[in-house]
């Protein structure tokens, strides 16, 4: 997403825009591969077993004529789609809050509720097979909160399968190994329990959320797409998956080369890993997974004279473990999500500029989905989940100026990041291609409280959000 | 030239056609292999042992029906939802010489084995039907086509050992005209969905 990824949490400045989660199905592909969404997806954008195996085959299986080149001695130089693999995304959302929101400009004053977004995202997509083995998702997208049109998720792969000779349908290791280019850390992942894909796949991007998060999710404290990263994985009998990748900084705007207006700006490079297995039977499919990431990064300054980038830095460690099921019957389909995060914080760089109160830190974070839809049409969705860490003034600020004023919607009177609610969404698909949802976020606990969380008189309740979506790709 | 060098050159020419044409074949069957192994066995499984029961097993089906199925699925004449789904777009491609490659490979695999018993009444009622039909009803023994042991002939495919949920599916879609299938048109027409969950019972247990 587009909207304030450049974070201010490290100057304790939490952010209270919603980053509506990435998440997409694309007909690129379809038409590529002349098969229906339900080939790849339960309700887009879940992928199916068979949708884990095309993006992590390349994304390159065709079924259009290909236009090709080879040489004498038939080698391929050329296999392109004789049509490209393009598509397009719209999402048209209404978000209304429990209570408004304070006016930006106007002291004291509340906002309009009820916000419509026409879009709140329009997307173009290069999705399929760039060559024999080479594939592509590219997504574009228009941002309706930032009147802005850039990069989105983009994932470049590479994929083949190891021959190991012997006679044709001999037994052996079906092996695939692959290399993967993208735009952040699990952008390239095929398990809907990591946040590029995860659940919930659209909010609202208008509406609070709370003040962090681990840098491997979606929110207010991830790295997002202010990475590049490069990566190499195998796949080993449609079972086991392995990764390992290194990501470094590349954000997009501001000062070049990076300096110290940017905010946390990934040091070096960041090792990132990935294991899973998972275990087919019958109409289930059932996976456990850990990844994670060290990352060493620069808090940056917003104010003040640009300076390179030197000194100490803050040291990020997640280990995330998650699980999946699904089930995908004829008529019924389930899904259960599950994923935990552990994030280690050692702020050096943030508490020598006292940026924060501790120079470590520990956040955590736990999501629990259920999922089910009835003939791909009609269907809903459970979502609990729970941030809890170390409390901080500096992270977490109560407020702000001379004399402390508090900070209304975002700020934190407890100095705490923990925050806890449910997600819960009706959905309905009239087509494969189109989903009308209906979705309402509430929450128990908002920055650490669940009445007057802010200082400023705000429940966390008063956060809970009506979201309705219409998201149609064609 | 002499009558000898003609008759050496001769046979020497046509070893080294055959032998061009026995490369070609193989060349066939590789790519076939590969193309099952990277491919096909996504929803098929490995060497055609299909894990979902939305997807056939393909592993000693009866090559002259696999090759009918995938033309059919390629002209776009099958068209039951799955086909349209699935298979219209991966059979697109394909050449007449890969769908008779892929047609020997799979039928050349060893048939997946049963692994559900199902429930023995139902078996036994699904048993009936499978040698004796359904008189009353003018439904012929599905035996007389599919073979005494369900395992296929020429262009009747084999049946043992498949998924129950997939056979069922086929009989409802061939009876309610969604996928063309002549001869069984007329021989399904009356069969009631019990004596259908019953029959594929019995022959999933095979």
């Amino acid at each position: 997403m587009l909207v304030c990824r450049r974070l201010l949490q490290a100057l304790g400045i939490g952010s209270c825009v919603a980053l509506a989660s990435p998440a997409l199905a694309v007909p690129s592909f379809a038409r590529q591969t002349g098969m229906a969404c339900a080939a790849c997806h339960t309700v887009f954008p879940e992928l199916t077993p068979f949708g884990r195996e095309f993006k992590l085959n390349g994304y390159v299986l065709d079924n259009i004529r290909q236009i090709k080149g080879i040489t004498v001695e038939n080698r391929e130089t050329l296999a392109l789609n004789s049509l490209p693999p393009l598509s397009m995304m719209l999402q048209i959302s209404y978000t209304h809050t429990a209570a408004a929101l304070a006016d930006a400009n106007v002291p004291g004053a509340l906002a309009k509720d009820g916000d419509v977004l026409f879009p709140q995202q329009a997307s173009f997509f290069y999705a399929g097979k760039i060559a024999d083995g080479l594939g592509a998702f590219v997504q574009l997208t228009y941002d309706g909160v930032g009147d802005s049109f850039g990069f989105d998720n983009t994932d470049i792969r590479y994929a083949k399968h190891l021959d190991f000779g012997g006679a044709p349908g001999s037994a052996h290791p079906n092996v695939l190994i692959g290399v993967t280019v993208n735009n952040g850390p699990t952008v390239q992942d095929v398990w809907n329990t990591t946040a590029a894909w995860g659940f919930p796949y659209s909010g609202s991007s208008v509406a609070p959320t709370p003040i962090t998060s681990t840098k491997l999710e979606a929110g207010a404290g991830g790295i997002g797409q202010n990475a590049a990263g490069i990566g190499v994985y195998t796949w080993i009998n449609n079972s086991i998956y392995a990764e390992f990748s290194i990501y470094g900084a590349a954000i997009r705007g501001g000062n070049h080369p990076l300096d110290s207006t940017q905010s946390n700006v990934i040091h070096g490079i960041s090792p990132y890993w990935r294991l899973a297995y998972e275990y087919r039977w019958d109409r289930y499919s059932m996976s456990f997974g850990t990844y994670g990431i060290q990352a060493k990064m620069h808090p940056g300054s917003l104010t003040g004279t640009p300076t390179p980038l030197a000194g100490p830095t803050d040291r990020y460690t997640d280990t995330a473990l998650d699980f999946q099921y699904q089930f995908i019957g004829e008529d019924h389909l389930f899904t259960v999500l599950a994923t935990y995060i552990s994030e280690k914080q050692k702020l050096d760089a943030s508490f020598n500029d006292l940026f924060v109160q501790n120079s470590s830190n520990d956040l955590k974070s736990l999501k629990l989905v259920g999922e089910y839809s009835y003939q791909r049409t009609i269907g809903g969705s459970l979502g609990f989940f729970n941030t809890t860490g170390t409390s901080d003034t500096g992270l977490y600020p109560s407020g702000s100026g001379t004399p402390l004023a508090p900070l209304p919607v975002s700020g934190s009177a407890t100095n705490s990041p923990d925050s806890r609610g449910y997600v819960a969404e009706v959905n309905y698909l009239p087509w494969l291609n189109t989903k009308l949802q209906l979705q309402y976020v509430a929450y128990d606990k908002f920055n650490g409280g669940k009445q007057n969380y802010d200082g400023a008189g705000r429940n966390a309740s008063d956060n809970n959000t009506l979201y309705l979506l219409g998201w149609v790709l064609f | 030239m002499r009558l000898s060098h003609f008759v050496i050159a001769l046979g020497a020419s046509m070893f080294c056609a055959y032998a061009q044409g026995a490369d070609v074949a193989n060349d066939a069957q590789h790519t076939a292999a590969k193309t099952a192994a990277e491919v096909c066995s996504a929803c098929h499984g490995v060497n055609g042992r299909s894990v979902s029961p939305t997807f056939p097993n393909l592993a000693g089906q009866t090559a002259a029906y696999i090759e009918i199925q995938l033309k059919a699925f390629k002209d776009q004449s099958r068209a039951d939802p799955d086909a349209q789904a699935y298979m219209w777009g991966m059979a697109s491609q394909l050449s007449d010489g890969m769908i008779g490659a892929l047609a020997a490979f799979y039928a050349g695999q060893p048939a997946a084995p049963s692994a559900k018993a199902g429930d023995p009444a139902l078996v036994a009622k699904g048993k009936r039907v499978f040698e004796e039909g359904v008189p009353a009803r003018q439904i012929p023994p599905c035996a007389s086509c599919h073979g005494a042991h369900a395992e296929g002939q020429a262009i009747f495919p084999r049946l043992a050992g498949q998924h129950a949920p997939y056979l069922l599916k086929q009989l409802l879609v061939i009876q309610n005209v969604l996928r063309t299938a002549p001869v069984m048109h007329g021989v399904i027409k009356d069969l009631t969905k019990d004596q259908m969950q019953s029959v594929v019972l019995y022959l999933e247990s095979m």
